[in-house]
C-alpha cells in the first residue's frame, strides 16, 4: 500500500497523545506511511457552512500534495478530516465544482485524487484482527471496553461507507477483541458527544456527553475507546461537567483506541501519550497489571 | 422533415412496448420535464430492434439513437432482452469501424414504473448528443485515400505446397468418388497463373486438381446450393472453418459431406500479383520453388515471394489445417500462436472516426453494387432473396450514394456477426478492390473481445453468439442512468 | 390511400402546450393525407362520433389519431374506426400527451414535435394492412395464486359463478396474513371469526380445488390456455388420510421447532398444524427438525397416528393444470427491518414487530392472548409503538407509505390498555394516515378514551438501560425537542414489501413488477385488476399496499374479469403474429433457433423446408423478424417496411 498521512491540526495540540499513539502502533505493525510536506488545515471550521468551494479547496489542495508524490490513499486519523477530505473528493467529480475550485488553486488539481481512509481502517483492512491479535502480547484481558465512534466516522454513509452499518459500525470491536478485552456492544457508540455547542451551549454538550458516559459506566465498562479528539476532550476533559449535569459522578478513563491498542502492544503509558489524559488512568492500569 | 433549426437534433428512441414505453409514458404522467429532442417509435420488444435500424437512422441523419427495453429478467416476452443485449452491445462496438461515434447509440434497461429513470436517460442522452454536435454526413467527408500496410510476418511458414501430397490427395478422392455426386477443388483456370473451381464426378476431372497458393477461392461458398447431394470437398484451412459454420448453422449436413485436406501453406494475393503483372498476353510459365512462385509473362519473368505476396488473412492464420476432415494428408504445419491483427484491420485502426468516415465515403464511391462481395461469401445463404434487392422489407433505395453502398456493407457485417470466419472471400471478389472486409474482422474480433474469445468456425456444436443469449453476460456491462 | 388524422386538444392537455390546429394543418400535407382536423375531445362520444363521419364523408380507409399514450386508448380507436367498417389495424396513434405535451412547456418546440410524430404514424400506417383474428377455444377454469383474504374472495366469487377454480397456496394452509391477526380495525372485531367462515367455504366449495403447501413451477400458453405445473411440496404426512386430530403433535419429541405461523414468537412440534382453524386442517412435518427424519430414528407420530397418514420418504410432486385465466394474489412480506441497527437490528428480544405482537395479543397465539415481555415473560408497563420502519423512508430505499400501520397501531394501542389497564402506551408517527370509513374517529378513539400518547416524530435509537428496559429516544418535532421514553416493549410497524418470490412469479406469469416487488397493474386508474399480460388478474397486496376490506373488494373485481373473460366460448387471437413468406425462406432456421415460445416448426413446402409460424403459439415479440437475415419472416403491424417507413419519416433529409 503506497499512502500519504495527514495529521490533521488537532495531532499537533489538543490530540498529541492520540498522534503519539497512533504513530506507535502503526509503527508496531509496520505501517508505514508517506509524510505530506506542506499541509494545511482540513477546514474542519465553520469554513464549509460559510463557503463549500473554499472549504473544498483546503482539502484538495491536500489531497492534491499526495497525488504529487503519488500516494495511491490519504491516512488520516481525525474523523473530522476524514469527512472533510472524502467530501471534497466527492464534490470534485462535479466538473463545475472542480472548475470553480482549480480557480482558488494555485495550480489545478490533479484528475485522479487520492481517496482518505482512517487510520483505524487501514490496521484493520491491511492486518486485520488476526494480526493484530498476534502482536497483542500483553492481552487485556478483562477490560471491559466500551467502544465509542462518535457521530463522524460512519457518516454520511454515502460518504464515509467503509465501516459497515452506519448506526452498528464493527471495525473498532474487532481490533480491541484481537488485543483481548472484553468488548462491550455499546449502543450508543454512534450517538452525538455534542461537541459542536461545546462552546455556545455548554449544558448541551455536558447533557449530550454526560448520557453516553452514563450508559458506559451502567454497563459496567472499565473505559471508553474513542477515535476522535474532540470526543475524547468532551468525555475526558469535561466529564465533570457533564457529571453535574447529570446529577452523578463518573470516573471513567476515555482513551483512544490507539492507546489501548498501544497498551496491548507492550508501550509504556509515557510512550502513548497517557499523561494527557484528565481522569485518571490507574486503576485500569491496575487491572490491567492485575490481568497479565 | 428537419429538426428544430438551431434548437434540436434528431434524436431516434426504439422502445419496447411493456416496459420502456410504459416508463416514458409514467415520466409523461409525472409531468417529467424532459428535452424535446427525442421521437420515439413504439416495437413490441427490444428484441424486435434489427441493428439494422440504428444503422439505418445514423446513416440517414439521426444524430443519436437510444433503444430501450425491459430489464434483464422481466421481458414480456420471456427472452427477447437477452438477444437484444447481445445484438446492441455488438452494434455499439461496430459503430466505429464505420466512422460513427458510438456515443450517438446507447441502449438501456427501464420498466414500466421507471419514470424518473427514463427522464434522467432522455436527458442526460440528449445533453450528450448535443455535446457531440450534429452528426456528420457522410456525403459532406473530405476524400481520403489509404492504403494497408503489407510488410507483415506470418505466424507459420509459409511456402508454395511444391511437395504437397497431391497423388496421394487425387487417389484418396477417386476412393471415395463411387460414393459421392462431386467433389469441390481447384483445376488451372483461364491460364496457368490462375485457378478456378473445379468440380470433380469422374476419374479424368480428379485429374484435373491442383493444389498451391493459387488456390485462393473459397470452396465451401459452393456447399449451400448442393444441399441434399453428397458432396465431397478439398479445403485449406481457412476453407474449412467455413465448412464447420455452415454446419453449425445446420446449412449443410454432416452426413452428406466428406472433406478432404492438406495443411496449406499460404495463398498468393492476386490482386497484387495482378498488379505486378500488368497487362500481358501469355503467360509462358508457373514455376514454384520453396519460398515463392515465378511467372512468366511475355517472356518477362517475375518473382512473388510468399512472405511479400501472401494474402493478408494468411499471415495471421492459425489454421492451415483443417479444422474438420475426413481425410487429411500431409504433415502439420507449426504455427506459433499469437495475437494478429489483420492488416485491413490495421489500417482502419490506425485511423481517427472522421478519417475512418471520409476513407468509407472515398471508397463507397468506387462501388458498382455488383454484388460480388455477397456472392463470393460462403455464409450468404439468402442467394437470391438477398434484402438488399427486396422491395419487401425495402432496406436499401437503388439511388447511387455513398450512403446505401456503406449501408449494405453494413448489412454484411451484421449479418455476419459472430459467423463470419475471415475467409477473406467477399474482398478478394471485389472488382473495384475495396478493402470491405476489415468491417468483418472489425465486427469478428468486437464477437470475440465480448463473447470469451470466440472464433466462428472452429467447432460444430457451439452455439454462434449472436443466436443465444446468457442471463448474466459476463463482459457486457450496460450504463446506469442517474 | 386516402387517411384522416384527428390532433386531439384533450382538452387543455394537449392543446396548453401545442398548437394543435397548426398540427392539423401540417398534417394537411403529408402524403395521402385528405382530411385533418382537431378535436377537443376525441376520446369522448361526440368525438368518436365525428371519427365515424369522416370516414364516412371522405372514405377514409385509414385513421390517425394524435392524442394520449396507446397504451391508454389504441383500443378504444380501433373500436371506433371498426364501427365505421375500417379494419382495426388500419389506425394508428400518435402519442403527443405524454410524450409531448405533458413533458415540455416549449410551445413552437412540442408543435413541430408533435407534427414530426404524427408524420410518424402517417409514414407507419400507409404500409399498414388488414389483419384479421383467429378465434380459439377457452378453458373455463381459473388459478388463484394465494390464499390470502383476497385470494380467498377471488376464488369464492369465481367458483359461485360457476368457473371451477385451482387455489394455489404455498404455507401449509390458506388464510394468509388476515389469519395471523387478533382484531381487525376500525370496528375491533375477531379477525378469525370472520375470516374463518369463509376459509370452510374455500375447503368446501364443489368449484375450488385446493393445492395448499404447492408453488407454481412454471406457467405457459397464453390467455384462455394457459398450461400451470405446480410443485406440491412433500408434507411428510398423505393428506387424504390425515383428518387432523393432532395425536401427532401430542407424541412428537422436536418439541423446539421455529413456529412460522406465530412469526417465530414460540415453538410448536416437528409434525404440525398451523393452528386450530386451519385449511385444510393437515398436519405436515418441517424435515429440518424432524428427527426421524433427519436422524433416521424416532417414528412416534407414525406410531401414534390413528390413519397411518405419516409418509417419511414422501418427495415434491409436479402436476399439471389447464385453465383459461390466472388471478395473482400473492399478498406481503415484512421488510426485513433488522437493517435497522439503530433499533438494535433484531438483538433486543423485548423490540419486537407489529405482527409479532397480534400473535401476542391472539387467545390462540404462542402467549395465550397475554402480553408479556420476550425477555422476562413480565407484564410491560409502557409500550412503545414506533411507525413507518421501512417506510416512508428514502435512506433506506423504502420511499413507499405501508398504509395500514397507522391504523392497526391504534388498534393495538386501544387493545393493548384493554389487556393491560394500567399501561401507557406511546405512538411516534410522521403523520396519521387514517383515511378509510370510520377510521379517523377510531383513530381519535385512541387518544383520546384510551390515552394513548402520540409523539409526531422518528425514533433515533432504542438500546436497553442497565435494568433491561429500552431507551428509546426520538424527536418531538410539534415541540421541537428531544425525547425519551423508557419501554418495557417496543412495537415497530414495520413496512411491507411485495411477498418473497413474487419477482420470481411475475416472471414466470411475463407481468411487470416495482422496485418493492409490487405486480404492476394494466392501467394505475383505469386497469387497477388487468395486468399488461391477458388473462392474468391481481388481488391483494401483491398490486400494492392496501387494507382488508380493499383486498376483499379487488379480489371480487378480478373475479369478475375472470368471469367475464371466460363467459365467452371462444376467444380472438391477436393477429399481431409473425408470418413467413414462402418464396423467400431458406430454411436456415435461424428463427426456430431464438424463438423464445417454440412458436416456429419447420414444414415441408412443395418438397422444400420451410418455416412455419404457429399462430397460437406466437406472442408477437418480433426477435424472429430482426434475426432472420433475409426478412422472410415479418411480424404483422411491426414489420420492417413498418418501421422503416417510422425511421424514414424523421431521417430522411
Amino acid at each position: 500500500m503506497n499512502a500519504a498521512y495527514y495529521p490533521g491540526c488537532s495531532a499537533a495540540g489538543s490530540s498529541s497523545d492520540y498522534e503519539q499513539s497512533t504513530q506507535a502502533v502503526c509503527g508496531a505493525l509496520g505501517l508505514k506511511f508517506a509524510s505530506l510536506p506542506g499541509w494545511n488545515c482540513c477546514g474542519s471550521t465553520p469554513a464549509h457552512a460559510v463557503d463549500t468551494e473554499l472549504s473544498a479547496a483546503l482539502c484538495v489542495r491536500n489531497l492534491d500534495l499526495a497525488a504529487r508524490i503519488r500516494a495511491e490513499r490519504v491516512a488520516t486519523s481525525c474523523p473530522s478530516c476524514l469527512s472533510n477530505l472524502r467530501l471534497a473528493r466527492k464534490r470534485m467529480e462535479n466538473p463545475q465544482f472542480r472548475a470553480r475550485v482549480n480557480e482558488l488553486l494555485d495550480e489545478p488539481a490533479a484528475e485522479q485524487l487520492p481517496q482518505a481512509y482512517s487510520v483505524m481502517q487501514l490496521i484493520h483492512e491491511e492486518y486485520g484482527p488476526e494480526l493484530v491479535a498476534n502482536r497483542a502480547h500483553r492481552r487485556l484481558t478483562g477490560i471491559r471496553i466500551a467502544p465509542y465512534y462518535g457521530c463522524l466516522l460512519s457518516r454520511p454513509a454515502d460518504v464515509m461507507a467503509d465501516f459497515g452499518n452506519p448506526e452498528n459500525p464493527q471495525v473498532m470491536e474487532g481490533l480491541l477483541r484481537a488485543c483481548g478485552a472484553d468488548v462491550l456492544d455499546f449502543p450508543l457508540k454512534t450517538d452525538c458527544c455534542g461537541a459542536s455547542f461545546g462552546i455556545p451551549e455548554r449544558r448541551v454538550t455536558a447533557s449530550l456527553s454526560g448520557k453516553i458516559l452514563d450508559a458506559a459506566t451502567r454497563m459496567g465498562a472499565d473505559v471508553i475507546a474513542v477515535a476522535c479528539p474532540l470526543c475524547q476532550m468532551n468525555l475526558d476533559l469535561r466529564q465533570r461537567q457533564a457529571a453535574r449535569e447529570c446529577g452523578r459522578d463518573f470516573n471513567i478513563p476515555v482513551l483512544y483506541f490507539t492507546q489501548l491498542m498501544g497498551l496491548a502492544f507492550g508501550f509504556t503509558p509515557t510512550q502513548l501519550g497517557m499523561k494527557k489524559l484528565m481522569v485518571s488512568t490507574a486503576s485500569l492500569l491496575k487491572k490491567l497489571d492485575a490481568g497479565a | 422533415m428537419s429538426a428544430l433549426a438551431g434548437k434540436e437534433l434528431r434524436i431516434i428512441g426504439f422502445l419496447c412496448n411493456w416496459c420502456s414505453y410504459g416508463g416514458a409514458d409514467t415520466a409523461g404522467v409525472a409531468r417529467a420535464t424532459q428535452p424535446t429532442d427525442l421521437r420515439i417509435v413504439r416495437v413490441p420488444c427490444s428484441g424486435r430492434v434489427d441493428p439494422l435500424f440504428v444503422v439505418r437512422a445514423l446513416l440517414n441523419g439521426a444524430d443519436g439513437v437510444l433503444v430501450s427495453g425491459c430489464h434483464p429478467g422481466d421481458c414480456h416476452y420471456a427472452a427477447g432482452n437477452y438477444y437484444a443485449r447481445r445484438r446492441l452491445e455488438i452494434l455499439r462496438q461496430f459503430l466505429p469501424v464505420l466512422g460513427i461515434d458510438p456515443r450517438r447509440f446507447e441502449y438501456t434497461w427501464i420498466s414500466a414504473s421507471e419514470g424518473q429513470r427514463w427522464q434522467a436517460a432522455v436527458t442526460e442522452f440528449t445533453r450528450q448528443i448535443h455535446s457531440l454536435g450534429p452528426a456528420p454526413k457522410l456525403e459532406d467527408a473530405e476524400p481520403l485515400v489509404r492504403v494497408a500496410d503489407m510488410a507483415l510476418t506470418a505466424l507459420r511458414p509459409l511456402g508454395t505446397g511444391r511437395n504437397a501430397a497431391l497423388d496421394e490427395l487425387k487417389a484418396a478422392i477417386k476412393a471415395k468418388l463411387p460414393e459421392l455426386d462431386c467433389v469441390i477443388g481447384w483445376k488451372q483456370g483461364y491460364d496457368a497463373a490462375h485457378a478456378a473451381p473445379l468440380f470433380m464426378r469422374t476419374e479424368a476431372d480428379v485429374d484435373q486438381l491442383i493444389w498451391g497458393p493459387l488456390n485462393v477461392s473459397n470452396p465451401a461458398t459452393y456447399l449451400p446450393s448442393l444441399k441434399g447431394k453428397k458432396v465431397g470437398i478439398v479445403v485449406k484451412g481457412c476453407d474449412s472453418r467455413s465448412v464447420v459454420e455452415l454446419l453449425q448453422e445446420g446449412l449443410i449436413r454432416r452426413e452428406d459431406l466428406t472433406v478432404f485436406s492438406m495443411p496449406c501453406e499460404g495463398t498468393l494475393d492476386m490482386a497484387r500479383v495482378q498488379q505486378e503483372l500488368g497487362s500481358y498476353r501469355h503467360i509462358d510459365s508457373v514455376e514454384r520453388d520453396e519460398a515463392g512462385v515465378t511467372i512468366t509473362a511475355d517472356g518477362q519473368p517475375h518473382r512473388f515471394c510468399m512472405v511479400e505476396y501472401a494474402q493478408g488473412k494468411c499471415y495471421g492464420c492459425t489454421t492451415p489445417g483443417a479444422v474438420l476432415a475426413d481425410v487429411r494428408l500431409g504433415t502439420p504445419t507449426p504455427v506459433t500462436p499469437a495475437e494478429a491483427t489483420p492488416p485491413e484491420l490495421a489500417l482502419l485502426d490506425g485511423m481517427s472516426l472522421g478519417e475512418r468516415f471520409s476513407f468509407w465515403k472515398t471508397q463507397m464511391e468506387r462501388c458498382i453494387r455488383c454484388g460480388a462481395c455477397r456472392n463470393a461469401c460462403p455464409m450468404c445463404v439468402c442467394r437470391d432473396y438477398c434484402v438488399s434487392e427486396s422491395r419487401d422489407p425495402h432496406w436499401l433505395t437503388q439511388e447511387d450514394k455513398p450512403t446505401e453502398k456503406l449501408f449494405f456493407q453494413a448489412i454484411h457485417a451484421l449479418h455476419l456477426a459472430g459467423r463470419c470466419t475471415g475467409c477473406g472471400e467477399c474482398q478478394r471478389a471485389c472488382p473495384v478492390g475495396i478493402p470491405i472486409l476489415a468491417l468483418r474482422q472489425h465486427i469478428s474480433r468486437a464477437v470475440s473481445q465480448t463473447f470469451d474469445g470466440y472464433r466462428p468456425g472452429m467447432n460444430t456444436g457451439a452455439t454462434p453468439p449472436l443466436l443465444g443469449y446468457a442471463v448474466e453476460e459476463k463482459s457486457i456491462h450496460e450504463r446506469e442512468w442517474k | 390511400m386516402r387517411i384522416g388524422v384527428f390532433i386531439c386538444h384533450c382538452g387543455s392537455n394537449i392543446a396548453g402546450t401545442v398548437d394543435c390546429a397548426r398540427v392539423a394543418s401540417l398534417a394537411a400535407s403529408f402524403p395521402d393525407v385528405v382530411y385533418a382536423t382537431d378535436p377537443m375531445y376525441t376520446c369522448a362520444e361526440p368525438g368518436q362520433a365525428a371519427i365515424e363521419a369522416a370516414i364516412r364523408e371522405h372514405r377514409l380507409d385509414g385513421v390517425v389519431v394524435a392524442s394520449c399514450s396507446p397504451r391508454m386508448h389504441e383500443p378504444t380507436f380501433r373500436r371506433t374506426v371498426e364501427r365505421a367498417g375500417l379494419n382495426r389495424y388500419m389506425f394508428e396513434m400518435a402519442n403527443i400527451r405524454e410524450h409531448v405535451s405533458w413533458i415540455g412547456k416549449d410551445v413552437e418546440a412540442n408543435t413541430n414535435k408533435a407534427a414530426e410524430l404524427v408524420s410518424m404514424a402517417v409514414a407507419k400506417l400507409r404500409h399498414n394492412r388488414a389483419l384479421h383474428a383467429a378465434s380459439f377455444d377457452v378453458c373455463k377454469r381459473t388459478l388463484i395464486i394465494g390464499g390470502g383474504v383476497a385470494g380467498i374472495q377471488a376464488a369464492l366469487d369465481c367458483a359461485e359463478g360457476g368457473i371451477p377454480v385451482v387455489m394455489v397456496e404455498r404455507e401449509p394452509t390458506i388464510g394468509g396474513k388476515m389469519a395471523k391477526l387478533d382484531k381487525t380495525f376500525p370496528t375491533v372485531d375477531c379477525s378469525a371469526c370472520i375470516l374463518g367462515p369463509k376459509m370452510v367455504d374455500v375447503a368446501q366449495h364443489p368449484n375450488i380445488t385446493l393445492h395448499a403447501s404447492a408453488e407454481v413451477e412454471d406457467i405457459s400458453g397464453y390467455v384462455g390456455n394457459f398450461t400451470v405445473t405446480i410443485r406440491k411440496k412433500a408434507t411428510y404426512v398423505d393428506w387424504s388420510k390425515c383428518t387432523g386430530c393432532g395425536e401427532c403433535m401430542e407424541k412428537c419429541p422436536s418439541r423446539k421447532t421455529p413456529d412460522p405461523f406465530n412469526e417465530y414468537m414460540g415453538t410448536t412440534t416437528a409434525i404440525s398444524i398451523p393452528f386450530p382453524q386451519a385449511i385444510p386442517k393437515k398436519a405436515s412435518i418441517n424435515p429440518q427438525f424432524c428427527k426421524m427424519l433427519t436422524a433416521g430414528k424416532c417414528g412416534a407420530c407414525a406410531r401414534a397416528c390413528p390413519s397411518g397418514a405419516i409418509v417419511y420418504d414422501m418427495q415434491d410432486e409436479l402436476i399439471t393444470e389447464k385453465v383459461g385465466a390466472i388471478v395473482a394474489a400473492t399478498g406481503y412480506d415484512l421488510v426485513d427491518w433488522t437493517t435497522y441497527e439503530e433499533y438494535g437490528g433484531g438483538r433486543y428480544p423485548d423490540v419486537i414487530t407489529s405482527l409479532q405482537y397480534e400473535r401476542m395479543l391472539s387467545a390462540s397465539g404462542p402467549t395465550g392472548g397475554h402480553i408479556r415481555r420476550p425477555s422476562n415473560g413480565e407484564e410491560p408497563k409502557t409500550v412503545v409503538f414506533v411507525q413507518c420502519v421501512g417506510s416512508r423512508d428514502r435512506s433506506a430505499g423504502r420511499p413507499g407509505c405501508s398504509g395500514f400501520c397507522c391504523m392497526y397501531t391504534a388498534k393495538q394501542a386501544v387493545l393493548t390498555k384493554d389487556h393491560l389497564p394500567d399501561s401507557q402506551s406511546y405512538v411516534f408517527y410522521m403523520d396519521v394516515r387514517a383515511n378509510g370509513k370510520l377510521y379517523d374517529e377510531f383513530q381519535r378513539r385512541a387518544v383520546e378514551e384510551y390515552g394513548t400518547e402520540y409523539i409526531r416524530g422518528r425514533v433515533s435509537r432504542i438500546y436497553p438501560d442497565a435494568d433491561g428496559r429500552l431507551v428509546v429516544c426520538g424527536a418531538d418535532t410539534l415541540l421541537g425537542q428531544a425525547v425519551e421514553v423508557t419501554a418495557d416493549l417496543v412495537v415497530l410497524a414495520v413496512g411491507v414489501e411485495a411477498s418473497h418470490g413474487a419477482a420470481r412469479l411475475a416472471e414466470k406469469l411475463r407481468i411487470s413488477y416495482d422496485q418493492q416487488g409490487f405486480f404492476m397493474e394494466s392501467h394505475v386508474k383505469l386497469k387497477p385488476v388487468e395486468t399488461n399480460t391477458a388473462g392474468v388478474y391481481l388481488a391483494g397486496v401483491c398490486q400494492g399496499v392496501k387494507d382488508i376490506p380493499a383486498s376483499v373488494a379487488q379480489g371480487s373485481a378480478a373475479a369478475a374479469k375472470v368471469l367475464a373473460l371466460l363467459s365467452r366460448d371462444k376467444l380472438q387471437g391477436d393477429p399481431q403474429v409473425s408470418q413467413v413468406d414462402v418464396k423467400r425462406c431458406v430454411a436456415c432456421g435461424k428463427c426456430l433457433r431464438t424463438c423464445p415460445f417454440g412458436a416456429i416448426e419447420m414444414v415441408s413446402f412443395r418438397g422444400q423446408d420451410k418455416a412455419h409460424v404457429i399462430e397460437t403459439a406466437c406472442q408477437g415479440c418480433g426477435i424472429c423478424t430482426s434475426t432472420c437475415p433475409q426478412g422472410a419472416i415479418q411480424l404483422s403491424h411491426f414489420t420492417d417496411n413498418q418501421i422503416l417507413a417510422e425511421v424514414n419519416a424523421l431521417c430522411q433529409r
